[in-house]
């Protein structure tokens, strides 16, 4: 085939490829909307219906799954386990997430590759395998009267088991960013490495602590393997009635309940970005 | 424990090792009161650790180093009275110039009126009043190591210490900043340690200058000395521009390094053996007057560049290849012969 | 997110040199609140999971103290049992299939599409990520079924003329399997993507490729290695997912989650649960060794 051919075979290629990808590229991301959306507003809509059956169309708009959600306290003592649980994983997540990931970034650790994987491994453990695990580890231990099994305490340890390595990873990668010299300005003008890590690296890294904190909030109060295994009926989070109650049958009350798990991740995120959005107003005054 | 000695700093034979690799070798100097000596080096030359030897972001493995004369090699930096410029400024990227400013003084727990009072008056001398409330994000790159400046000097340490505090400037903010530092050196006499890879830096600010190189310190001295008596091969070479023309002497006839005799005339006679000789470019005669000189070498045009203020006419004798600076053109083609010549006080030869 | 990004952060950052710690001390002192966490309330539990595999189980005791293979011997032998592994294990495998194939269309679109696109896609694939499953599965549980919204919507649409349920079927296991893990996939691609410089792709065009020769030649070649990372997070993720599939699937959907669930919960048989999650253990530390040697060839690859 001579050159020439070949170009003439380019360019018509070249005039037709580009289109043809341009409407595939549009119907494969009408297709990716409607596949995520579809369950989010489905759920949304139903969350509105009168009727007590999940059955379309609906026919009968009304808050009065809201108004039931709210009035029922078992639905509402999920609500606040789940919150609860959600802050205390939270708390020791990021506490030992972040303090790990320093001591990563800044010193020497023999056999670092080795703990790295340690503290990274159970974030990639299913939920029903660390949920079993902390179950048979911590079932029937005991301190005076104060028993594990059931305790709120210890779903936050189990949900950390996720929470935690997550937020070790992002804080490491954060830490990554930040210009050492800066914190050897700080101890070169007599800072000493516990006010200067409070006063200058925290501040510098601060957008990624609180979003890795979201992510922490978020896993938790979304988790409802291994709370199934860990809780009882009085520490019993939101998820796990969700899906106690969809095993025996599905009413408007679950897409209600759904919705305000959702809310609430929502309304984390929307304060982050609007504290997130003034700190930058501030450095950009 | 010591009598005052008038040292601001003495670093007594310190070492410092990564792994195989020797990054301070046995290195040592005194800084004397308001004395400002610099690190001239090529980078790995060792000079940058040697500085954080003395600031204390690396640890010594053998030696001493003492400021005002107490011993100060085992502190952390936080005890020790220095402080550092550093390269990027180093910053606090989320506090105002003069909390950046104020920081220091805070930390050794200064009375907030006499703060306030510092700064105002420090800023005043690095010419940055009615910057006070900005953040170093909102400052340009000379403005920022004004404030990086200050935020040192406020303290008055002992020794200061600039880590190539302008080697990320363009070259005209590099001249000004330079000049600055030399008159604030002047009017407030501080003593000083600073490190650069840049000759003409090292050469307009000093008091003294090390050279340094693979973890050593070649040879310390003033500029001048350094610049016109350089102790070895490697301080002439690495300060000011030369050429270099390894030559071979055998039984009187001088040779390049393949054996091929070449045309050169050196006014004291090279004994046998392997020499390498160099010129300064910028003082080799070319054309006309080049042949009275008491040094003369005959070679081929290769081909000429302009650089602006001079022509540079790079020459092939042999295997040679040398170089000369002359401000106009000369009548000569590519491939011609041309005869250059330089001063006796214009070479160095070394075996 | 994931994996993607624990390969560079083992290696140190080599402008400055880590500060020899005088008090080498300090660094476990940082650590220990993360050890504790991980040794005390994983690593504890693993041995003692991985000891009660061994123990028997007898007369509808939750366990008896001793020691026997038997329900090692059981996973494999028992139909019920063996046939759940390997469902799993398919299931796991077609789910990651599509996730990254939808992912890496995904990533490439958000990637080549201006910022505002691309704050949009994030935010897009951000949702399945900060939705919990139990919402998620609930949402295709009104999706799927005869009354539910898509028999409704084809039936108005006069596409169909009887209702029809998708409801526990293999395949509605598999759309929710996929949309749980179709934003790692997603994310990690992207990530690897990011690394990219777009500008290889005009000069791939200006030398004459059109977009699929330049894809093959140049953008597959250079994500090769970020396509196998994100299929074994994938198929991790996919392998420890069991509510959705259970809820979803048919009844026989067995997979090895909701056998480990019924043993522990229903059939009070703790050491065959155990027994079950080891295996997982093994499979999810075995997959992620896996990458981990795929990821430091990249990097060799790339030095």
């Amino acid at each position: 085939m001579s050159e020439i051919n070949l170009a003439r075979q380019a360019t018509l290629q070249q005039r037709l490829e580009p289109r043809v990808l341009r409407v595939l590229s549009w119907a494969f991301t009408g297709f990716l909307v409607l596949y995520i959306l579809i369950p989010v507003l489905i759920t949304l809509v139903m969350s509105f219906n009168n009727a007590a059956m999940i059955r379309f169309p609906i026919t009968d708009w009304s808050v009065r799954w809201y108004a039931d959600f709210f009035g029922s306290t078992q639905w509402m003592d999920a609500l606040i386990n789940s919150i609860v649980i959600a802050l205390g994983t939270t708390a020791i997540s990021t506490t030992a997430g972040i303090l790990a990931a320093w001591a990563f970034e800044r010193y020497q650790i023999p056999f670092r590759t080795f703990w790295y994987m340690l503290i990274m491994m159970p974030l990639f453990m299913p939920g029903v395998v660390l949920g079993l695990g902390v179950a048979i580890a911590f079932g029937g231990v005991q301190l005076g009267s104060y028993s594990f099994y059931g305790s709120r305490e210890l779903v936050m340890i189990a949900h950390s088991l996720w929470a935690m390595p997550l937020v070790f990873m992002l804080m490491e990668a954060t830490f990554r960013t930040v210009d050492y010299r800066v914190v050897e300005a700080s101890y070169d003008l007599g800072g000493r490495p516990i006010g200067s890590f409070f006063e200058i690296v925290v501040p510098m890294v601060s957008t990624g602590i609180i979003s890795s904190a979201l992510f922490a909030f978020v896993i938790s109060l979304n988790e409802f393997v291994m709370a199934l295994f860990l809780t009882d009926r009085d520490t019993q989070t939101l998820p796990v009635l969700m899906w106690l109650s969809l095993r025996s049958a599905g009413t408007p009350r679950l897409a209600v309940a759904s919705v305000i798990l959702a809310l609430t991740v929502f309304v984390c995120m929307s304060v982050i970005m609007l504290w997130y959005a003034r700190q930058l107003r501030k450095v950009a005054r | 424990m010591a009598m005052d000695s008038g040292l601001a700093l003495e670093v007594d034979r310190v070492r410092r090792c990564y792994g195989a690799v020797v990054a301070v070798d046995n290195v040592s100097l005194t800084v004397r009161r308001g004395e400002f000596v610099t690190l001239l080096g090529p980078s790995g030359s060792g000079k940058t650790t040697t500085l954080r030897l003395i600031g204390g972001f690396e640890e010594i493995q053998s030696g001493s180093i003492r400021i005002n004369g107490e011993r100060i090699d085992q502190q952390p930096p936080y005890n020790r009275d220095t402080a550092t410029i550093f390269q990027s400024g180093a910053l606090f990227p989320h506090k105002t110039v003069a909390e950046n400013v104020a920081y220091g003084l805070r930390m050794r727990k200064v009375p907030k009126h006499e703060i306030d009072e510092r700064v105002a008056k420090v800023l005043e001398t690095v010419r940055l009043r009615g910057f006070e409330d900005r953040y170093p994000g909102q400052l340009s790159g000379g403005q920022k190591q004004r404030v990086a400046l200050a935020r040192s000097l406020v303290v008055r340490p002992a020794v200061l210490l600039f880590d190539e505090p302008l080697s990320a400037l363009d070259l005209s903010l590099r001249l000004q900043l330079r000049a600055e530092i030399k008159r604030l050196h002047d009017e407030l006499g501080f003593s000083a340690i600073y490190v650069t890879h840049d000759q003409s830096e090292a050469m307009a600010m000093s008091s003294r200058v090390a050279v340094m190189n693979r973890g050593r310190i070649e040879q310390i001295d003033k500029p001048e000395r350094v610049f016109h008596d350089p102790a070895n091969e490697f301080v002439y070479n690495f300060i000011g521009e030369s050429c270099c023309m390894p030559l071979r002497v055998t039984s009187g006839i001088t040779a390049d390094k393949q054996g091929r005799a070449v045309d050169i005339r050196l006014g004291k006679g090279l004994a046998d053996g392997d020499w390498r000789v160099y010129v300064r470019p910028n003082r080799v005669k070319i054309g006309g007057s080049a042949a009275n000189s008491p040094n003369t070498l005959k070679a081929e045009l290769h081909f000429v560049e302009f650089l602006g203020d001079v022509f540079r006419y790079h020459l092939r004798a042999g295997a040679l290849e040398i170089f000369a600076d002359h401000p106009g053109r000369i009548a000569k083609g590519l491939g011609d012969e041309v005869e250059i010549g330089w001063g006796s006080e214009d070479m160095k030869v070394f075996q | 997110m994931t994996l993607a990004q624990t390969d560079s952060s083992i290696s140190e950052a080599t402008d400055v040199p880590v500060r020899a710690s005088r008090k080498p001390v300090v660094p476990w002192f940082l650590i220990a609140p993360a050890l504790v966490i991980v040794l005390v309330f994983f690593g504890l539990p693993t041995l003692q999971m991985a000891r009660m595999s061994f123990n028997l189980h007898v007369d509808q005791r939750l366990y008896v103290p001793g020691f026997t293979f038997e329900h090692y011997r059981t996973l494999f032998t028992n139909p019920l049992f063996s046939k759940a592994i390997w469902t799993t294990v398919q299931l796991a495998l077609v789910a990651s299939f599509f996730s990254v194939a939808i992912g890496y269309t995904f990533a490439i679109l958000a990637w080549l599409k201006p910022a505002r696109w691309r704050l949009l896609f994030v935010g897009l694939a951000l949702c399945p990520l900060l939705i919990s499953e139990i919402a998620i599965i609930f949402g295709w549980w009104m999706f799927f079924p005869k009354n539910g919204l898509l028999s409704q919507a084809l039936l108005s649409a006069g596409l169909i003329t009887d209702k029809f349920s998708l409801m526990y079927t293999e395949f509605a296991a598999f759309v929710g399997l996929v949309y749980v893990t179709l934003p790692y996939a997603f994310f990690i691609l992207l990530s690897v993507l990011d690394g990219i410089d777009e500008q290889i792709l005009e000069s791939s065009a200006d030398l004459g490729a059109p977009p699929l020769v330049t894809f093959r030649e140049v953008l597959f070649p250079l994500t090769r290695t970020g396509l196998l990372v994100a299929f074994s997070q994938s198929f991790i993720w996919a392998m420890g997912t069991y509510a959705t599939p259970s809820a979803l699937g048919p009844d026989t959907l067995w997979t090895m989650g909701f056998l480990i669930q019924e043993q522990m919960l229903g059939k009070h048989n703790w050491p065959l649960a155990s027994a079950f999650s080891m295996l997982l253990v093994i499979g999810v530390a075995a997959a992620m060794l896996l990458t981990r040697s795929l990821m430091s060839k990249r990097s060799a690859f790339h030095v």
